[in-house]
């Protein structure tokens, strides 16, 4: 809207009331226990599924099963929070009685974002510290029963495992930002989460954009490719599940990069979301 | 002091709303040309059929709605600017809230939202809740009060931050009689206080009992203004109420007024209104808003 700077200023105190609100909305809602539960129990049951672990070993299997898991209920559970969460304001028209306060949009935009963020952080604490204690407590009964397998001790980074459980968080917030801007100028909820899984779709299969403008001849074509690649962002980058598990384990530097690419992108598409929804007439 | 000597809570110049309908550029009109001044202390009723630009009027002073043509103050202060809001207070249409907060929870998020300072929350919130009558049903879930409890809550949000300026759209909607009714006391209570009250409503009735000045607005545009007892008083007429008089006793009267040159235009018998005879009748909700 044309808001201007007079007389109130822009407040985090507000912010984090609108948050807080959202967050509590989320918690009190079936939805996220439910999904909660969903990923707990698949998380949970990684560890009797280890007869399928199709030639990895077995801790990889319940890892790599974990992460799965986790980022599926995620990004289904970020979208559907941020779309429900949004729209709930808008349809049953509680957005007017907030907006009709001294408050600016864009305390209400960010408020939004940063309650379903914080909803997905404790989605994330809650299965990766589930997930650490899985694979702490089979590895600790493989360690026992073949100690010749564990000859430099535990194969797991579990350090690392947190650090993973960080960056799908920010992995879920650029995804929730994503939501939050197709939201802010969209009608309906049906459309913000249809169209939110067709950019998840997008944003995953980046690295083919990448692959492809390497190989173009025309400079226009590859230069219109490369600048694809940026305005999606690349959520392979997140991908480091492979480094946590019987590998090297993660470079500190590689983490700080994704951790600054994921920030950058929650800032501008949370910026954009804003923009649109100042335009927005309730 | 005359409504024109008094300070303006709301100041509409020269106002148009257009709502585009199509990429062709086809528009609906929703408020045309309207020029309104809402004096402060004042109960000003804005009327209109279903479509007449109200909403549309009321979400342009709250800075909902940006104006396509003309102006809108509040206070002085232009109504797309946050700070217009400072002293405002919103009660909408059919209010719904967050069904999972308690009516406290409720009002004390809103109360924040608006700055009230935190050592004074605590008692501004019950001392409001307790003003709407809702005390008994406060820490009840939103979501299980009543049509009439919400919009005495969705009130009671409204002025959790004591502001100079309350917007009603249609507060007794759905609402039923006694409802109604407390809703009217509550709002002269606030003009009592000096508040300014804006109240759009389709009880012409209940407009009429509580508000000092009206507007009339159709398909957009402002077709009546000015005070109600102007507006349907009849000051060329007088109204008796006596006894009851037998068929000689009005004939002597005709006479005697036919004598002095004038004449009794009607007899009648003097009717209750039927909203008040129910609210005589029927039992009050208590202050948990149970019956």
């Amino acid at each position: 809207m044309n808001a201007t700077t007079g007389g109130v200023p822009f407040s985090f105190s507000r912010l984090l009331i609108v948050a807080g609100n959202t967050f509590t909305e989320a918690v009190r809602q079936k939805l996220f226990n439910f999904l909660l539960l969903l990923a707990v129990g698949l998380v949970a049951s990684a560890q009797f599924f280890r007869e399928f672990n199709f030639g990895s070993s077995e801790l990889k299997f319940i890892s790599d099963f974990g992460l799965g898991a986790m980022v599926f209920f995620g990004s289904t559970l970020t979208i559907a929070a941020t779309a429900q969460l949004f729209f709930s304001e808008i349809e049953n028209r509680t957005a007017l009685t907030i907006l009709a306060k001294p408050i600016w949009r864009t305390e209400f935009i960010f408020g939004k974002f940063l309650g379903v963020f914080a909803v997905i952080g404790v989605f994330c604490a809650l299965t990766t510290l589930l997930l650490a204690g899985l694979l702490c407590s089979r590895e600790n009964s493989l360690m026992a029963l073949h100690p010749d397998a564990f000859p430099n001790g535990r194969l797991i980074h579990y350090g690392d495992l947190m650090v993973m459980g960080v960056l799908q968080w920010l992995k879920f917030g650029v995804l929730a930002a994503i939501t939050l801007l197709i939201a802010s100028f969209s009608n309906t909820n049906l459309y913000t989460v249809v169209m939110s899984f067709f950019m998840l779709v997008i944003c995953h299969l980046q690295y083919l954009a990448h692959d492809a403008y390497a190989q173009v001849a025309s400079l226009p074509l590859r230069l219109l490719v490369r600048m694809l690649g940026y305005v999606f962002p690349n959520f392979q980058v997140f991908n480091l599940a492979d480094q946590v598990a019987i590998g090297s384990g993660l470079d500190a530097g590689v983490v700080l990069r994704v951790a600054g690419y994921a920030l950058v992108y929650i800032a501008v598409i949370g910026g954009l979301a804003v923009y649109s929804f100042r335009n927005r007439e309730i | 002091m005359t409504p024109a000597a008094l300070p303006l809570a709301i100041e509409i110049k020269n106002l148009t709303k257009d709502f585009p309908l199509n990429l062709r550029g086809v528009k609906l009109r929703a408020v045309e040309n309207l020029t309104l001044s809402v004096p402060e202390g004042r109960v000003f009723g804005l009327l209109g059929p279903n479509g007449s630009g109200k909403s549309t009027t009321i979400k342009i002073i709250l800075g909902l709605l940006e104006p396509t043509v003309g102006e809108c103050k509040v206070f002085g202060v232009p109504s797309g600017r946050v700070d217009s809001r400072l002293n405002v207070g919103y009660l909408p249409e059919a209010p719904y809230f967050y069904r999972y907060l308690s009516g406290t929870e409720l009002v004390c998020f809103y109360a924040r939202i608006c700055g009230v300072p935190r050592k004074r929350l605590d008692e501004r919130v019950r001392e409001v809740i307790d003003w709407v009558g809702l005390s008994g049903a406060a820490q009840r879930r939103v979501g299980t009060y009543s049509k009439g409890m919400l919009q005495r809550i969705g009130l009671a949000q409204a002025l959790v931050h004591d502001p100079r300026l309350i917007i009603l759209d249609e507060p007794t909607a759905g609402v039923d009689p006694v409802g109604s009714a407390e809703i009217s006391e509550l709002i002269l209570k606030l003009k009592a206080q000096g508040k300014t009250v804006l109240i759009t409503s389709h009880l012409l009735a209940q407009i009429e009992d509580v508000c000092d000045r009206v507007a009339i607005l159709d398909r957009g545009k402002l077709i009546l203004e000015g005070d109600v007892n102007e507006l349907v008083g009849q000051r060329d007429r007088q109204a008796l109420i006596v006894d009851p008089l037998s068929p000689e006793q009005l004939d002597e009267l005709r006479g005697w007024l036919a004598a002095r040159g004038h004449a009794l235009n009607a007899v009648e018998q003097p009717r209750a209104r039927l909203d008040q005879l129910f609210i005589s009748r029927v039992s009050r909700p208590d202050k948990g808003g149970q019956k």
